[in-house]
């Protein structure tokens, strides 16, 4: 699946996003360069990225920082580091 | 129509132009083009991965607001840029990382590899791989569990705090707390490399051990084997009681950072 955010960097957080299949690529190409020509003329500087992923579980795992704010994050790692040590 | 084919001078015209900003509609769609161009490459990459059994979440292509924001911090010039298209993979510990990055160097035998866990960029450790497919970078990170967490964990903060602690600056408690986190984390992954070898070391030794006839198991050889069993299974012993201590002090540090935001919460000052 394909994953279009548009994130505010300074606020942390998503302003929009939408998925789009596999096979539909350059649509979701076309739709990322919309996005960014749209906020350059209003003078708007968030990211607008395009990501790929297996599901969208697996886009949280790898990209938890469009999703999750810093002590989610925080309290995320600390139960990951409880379970990695229980599986030793 | 998407253009294909771009002159060094012209992508690093546009990087100049890009650099200086304002952008013109005009800039945008040339830099969109060009990170199109790495499409083919891309794909070429992801698919050999999955090949291996590894599922990377990808990048079709850097963000604009990343690939200015990198212009104007480094002096590299945009038709020099490595990670305008690139993927992620996370794996469970070091020696799978060690595995994963064997078998990049193998189906990319050209690759570059930069390996950041020796010698961390700002505390960030990682293994990133450069394989060039038809003239076009992608990169590759790979990385631990761990290794991604801490990396989250400085993304976000230079996100919210400061964007200057990704790059060593921002308040200097905060990076602190990274630089400490990512020491234990360092710290914890080489205990654990020695674990999982002591592990597989133990397995074996047992197996031979297994293996061994029983008349043969009080003879020299016999002795030998059972005590190299003992031997492992204190090494293996130790390396369980440091990580264990280890991965309290990775705990400790990120709750730290927990007791910190929230004092800062109460201040207002982060959102």
């Amino acid at each position: 699946m394909i994953f279009l955010i548009e994130y505010n960097r300074r606020e942390g957080q998503i302003v929009t996003s939408c998925e789009f299949d596999d096979s539909q690529r350059r649509e979701a190409e076309n739709a990322r360069l919309e996005i960014e020509l749209d906020l350059n003329r209003r003078g708007v500087d968030h990211e607008v990225v395009l990501l790929e992923a297996a599901s969208k579980d697996a886009l949280h795992r790898t990209h938890q920082r469009y999703f999750e704010d810093l002590t989610q994050i925080l309290k995320s790692a600390g139960g990951q580091n409880e379970q990695a040590d229980r599986g030793k | 129509m998407i253009r294909n084919a771009f002159s060094k001078t012209q992508i690093d015209r546009l990087g100049d132009r890009l650099k200086g900003g304002p952008h013109t509609e005009s800039d945008l769609r040339l830099l969109d083009d060009y990170r199109r161009s790495f499409g083919e490459a891309y794909e070429a990459v992801v698919r050999t991965i999955r090949q291996r059994g590894e599922f990377p979440t990808g990048r079709l292509a850097k963000s604009t607001f990343s690939i200015v924001e990198k212009l104007r911090r480094e002096s590299i010039r945009l038709s020099q840029m490595q990670d305008i298209a690139g993927c992620r993979v996370v794996v469970t510990d070091v020696v799978e990382q060690e595995q994963f990055v064997a078998s990049l160097r193998t189906v990319f035998p050209g690759a570059s590899v930069i390996d950041r866990r020796d010698k961390p960029s700002y505390g960030y450790r990682a293994v990133h791989i450069i394989a060039e497919i038809a003239g076009k970078p992608v990169e590759i990170q790979v990385r631990t569990a761990l290794q991604h967490m801490w990396a989250e964990f400085s993304e976000k903060s230079s996100d919210v705090l400061d964007p200057a602690i990704k790059y060593g600056g921002g308040p200097s408690a905060w990076r602190s707390l990274l630089m400490g986190v990512s020491k234990v984390v360092a710290d914890y992954e080489e205990i654990e490399e020695t674990y999982l070898n002591a592990v597989t070391a133990n397995e074996k030794i047992a197996k031979a051990v297994a293996e061994l006839p029983e008349h043969e198991l009080e003879c020299r050889k016999g002795r030998e084997i059972r005590k190299s069993l003992e031997d492992s299974a204190r090494v293996l012993e130790e390396a369980r009681a440091t990580m264990e201590r280890r991965r309290k002090k990775i705990a400790n540090s990120l709750n730290a950072g927990i007791s910190f935001l929230n004092e800062k919460q109460l201040e207002g000052q982060t959102r």
